[in-house]
């Protein structure tokens, strides 16, 4: 039988560090493999590593640091090992700086095991090691931090350049804002011009209620209170929350709209405060997302301009097919007629009507206002005349038809002048209705000009009213014109008005087709350059000379 | 998006599988390091985190993330993430989350990914 030979001291030490170095480079979190390197050397069952942190002893272990009680770390601390209630406490120093304590639970009541000054020196460097590690990655942390910021302004831009979408381009703002000043909530709000609101966004929670948006007053930089639960921040109650920031998203003349973040987060759930970083970093954001608002909001104006002038077109091309497209051919009657819009759709309207025993009726009525209103009441006269011009018993009769016809239906409150004739070309004999238009020139052939005027007020304009019927006799070769105000009311650069002393004076020389064709060449040249705001029509209706 | 960050996990083998719906800030870091924790506890080798219905991230989050991805790392385990917003994808670059971990885009990779073998 052989003896087996007995271990010596040395070898026992250096094996028990092997085991050491082992376990301390070993796999898991450093406190855990600190502590099991502790047991081992010091034969302890248990025990736990405490490091200091921003003055405050955190107990580390298996899972998340936790902050340690109350004197669980008796402190002040003596100097060196000591023992205090059974358990063994080691400092962890490194180049003359504490960086944790090493507590040996249960330690047996022995004098200090050998090896501790040996372990002291090492877990220390290591603790102390590790400690600047992550001071370092903190620090590294923080300048990416930095960077992400910097790189975030620079992405911001690239991105909110090209983002249309006013409600994209605020989440894309408030995320940012939010993400970078580690802000627990956020709230973004923008205004119409009209100072209502437009666009409420909040994550996280509201940070102020959107109709109290408005009357904010935020001062270039905008405002800091660390104290919001305390009281009103630029005069306004915040919803809850602790500390908040705000700026103001403005263009030169105009607020935009209110960027507010608030409650900034610590990893130890402190709500911390915001800095003069933290509302420059949001100044930033806030003057970015101010230039392409401003760009949204210019290119929403212009697709809407442009969906207005689609519609405008269309109903510009509808109106056109309202205007007869042939002048009616009726024996004994020289006729010319023509509208001229001064914008796509406008608010004239003329119109023949063919009736039995040869007569024929005609309108020309100019509506109040323009575009598209003014075209669907002229689409409603057109409706109404068409329809009542068979059932109706008289001139008058037809009219009062016609405004109780646009009083019902009409679904714009306009009104509109009118003048409707019913001639019998044999006879020359007109009755007509003028619903405040006006007044329609008559040149006889002597040359004299007859004024005929409104007998009653515009349709449209009040509930049951009548209108007078009038008549008088187109001898032969007289000639009758009917116009809306856009003919005698175009202005020159002066200011003045064509008038119907121009109008009638062109009324003498050609047929009625070369008469309307100087009219208007007459008042083009009047206005020259001028912009005329008002529809042109002119319609004119000469009886033949009796033949012999 | 969720006011508050809501995690839910699915284990499929030795991955775990963790979706997030919500800001990722202390709150919504601390709920994802604790379900993280708890599969690895039960073994799990590796994470992937489904960032889809996430659109905000903010320093406190990416520490906490950094904190589990150092546990899964210290186990030798793999840590992956799809689903990212492009601004997250780029945060989490700048912020040196994807030296260690792997960004995917979609879930299926991911999981394909931290499931092969590495080298």
């Amino acid at each position: 039988m052989t003896v087996p030979a007995p271990i010596s001291p040395a070898t026992r030490t250096v094996d028990l560090w092997k085991r050491v170095g082992a376990v301390l480079g070993g796999e898991g979190p450093l406190p855990v493999r600190v502590a099991e390197a502790a047991l081992l050397v010091t034969g302890a069952r248990d025990a736990t590593l405490y490091l200091r942190e921003r003055d405050a002893w955190i107990r580390t272990g298996e899972n998340l640091a936790e902050g340690a009680a109350p004197e669980e770390v008796p402190e002040p601390l003596p100097p060196g090992v000591f023992r205090r209630e059974g358990d063994l406490w080691i400092p962890l120093e490194a180049e003359g700086e504490l960086h944790g304590m090493l507590r040996i639970l249960d330690a047996p009541p022995a004098e200090l095991p050998e090896n501790s000054a040996m372990l002291a020196f090492l877990l220390g460097s290591l603790v102390g090691a590790h400690r600047l590690s992550r001071q370092v990655r903190e620090a590294e942390f923080e300048l990416k931090a930095r960077l992400l910021e910097l790189e975030s302004l620079y992405d911001l831009g690239l991105s909110l350049g090209g983002q249309l979408d006013l409600s994209a381009l605020a989440d894309e703002v408030l995320f940012r804002s939010i993400s970078l000043t580690d802000a627990g909530k956020g709230t973004l709000i923008l205004f119409e011009e009209s100072a209502a609101v437009l666009l409420a966004r909040s994550v996280g929670g509201e940070v102020l209620a959107a109709e109290d948006a408005a009357g904010w007053a935020l001062p270039e930089g905008g405002v800091i209170n660390n104290a919001a639960a305390a009281g009103p921040t630029a005069g306004m109650q915040l919803g809850t929350c602790e500390k908040c920031l705000a700026v103001a998203i403005s263009v030169p003349g105009r607020r935009l709209g209110v960027l507010a973040v608030a409650d900034k987060e610590s990893r130890d759930g402190r709500v911390l405060d915001f800095s003069a970083t933290d509302a420059r970093l949001l100044s930033l954001f806030a003057n970015q997302a101010a230039g392409a608002i401003e760009t949204a909001r210019l290119h929403k104006d212009a697709i809407e301009k442009e969906r207005f002038e689609r519609e405008l077109e269309l109903a510009a091309a509808i109106q056109r097919e309202l205007l007869p497209h042939d002048l009616p051919v009726v024996p004994g009657l020289e006729i010319a007629a023509r509208n001229v819009p001064t914008r796509q759709v406008g608010g004239d309207y003329f119109d023949f009507f063919p009736l039995s025993q040869g007569r024929l009726g005609f309108i020309v009525a100019d509506v109040s206002g323009k575009g598209v209103p003014a075209a669907l009441l002229v689409s409603t006269v057109h409706a109404a005349v068409h329809l009542q011009i068979d059932e109706a018993k008289t001139v008058a009769d037809l009219i009062g038809r016609i405004d109780r016809h646009l009083q019902r239906y009409a679904a714009t409150r306009k009104f509109l002048t009118c003048f409707f004739g019913l001639l019998e070309p044999d006879t020359g004999q007109l009755r007509y209705v003028s619903a405040g238009h006006n007044p329609a020139l008559l040149r006889h052939r002597s040359g004299e000009i007859e004024q005929v005027r409104a007998t009653g007020v515009p349709l449209g304009m009040f509930p049951n009213s009548t209108w007078k019927e009038e008549s008088l006799v187109i001898a032969p070769g007289d000639l009758l014109c009917v116009y809306s105000d856009g003919i005698t009311e175009a202005l020159d650069a002066s200011d003045e008005e064509f008038g119907l002393d121009r109008l009638g004076l062109l009324l003498g020389a050609g047929s009625p087709s070369e008469i309307c064709g100087n009219v208007f060449d007459a008042v083009r040249a009047f206005a020259a350059e001028v912009p005329q705001y008002d529809d042109q029509t002119l319609m004119l209706l000469r009886r033949a000379d009796r033949v012999g | 998006m969720s006011e508050s960050c809501k995690v839910s996990s699915e284990r499929r083998g030795d991955v775990a599988l963790l979706w997030t719906d919500g800001y990722i800030n202390n709150q919504g870091g601390e709920e994802i390091a604790r379900e993280a924790y708890s599969h690895l506890e039960q073994g799990a080798r590796a994470l992937v985190l489904n960032l889809e219905k996430t659109r905000i991230v903010n320093s406190i989050g990416i520490s906490i993330l950094i904190e589990v991805l150092e546990r899964v790392m210290d186990r030798k385990g793999a840590l992956a993430f799809c689903g990212l917003t492009p601004t997250i994808d780029k945060t989490f670059r700048i912020m040196g989350l994807a030296q260690y971990a792997r960004i995917y885009t979609s879930q299926d990779e991911a999981i394909r990914g931290v499931s092969a073998p590495t080298a």
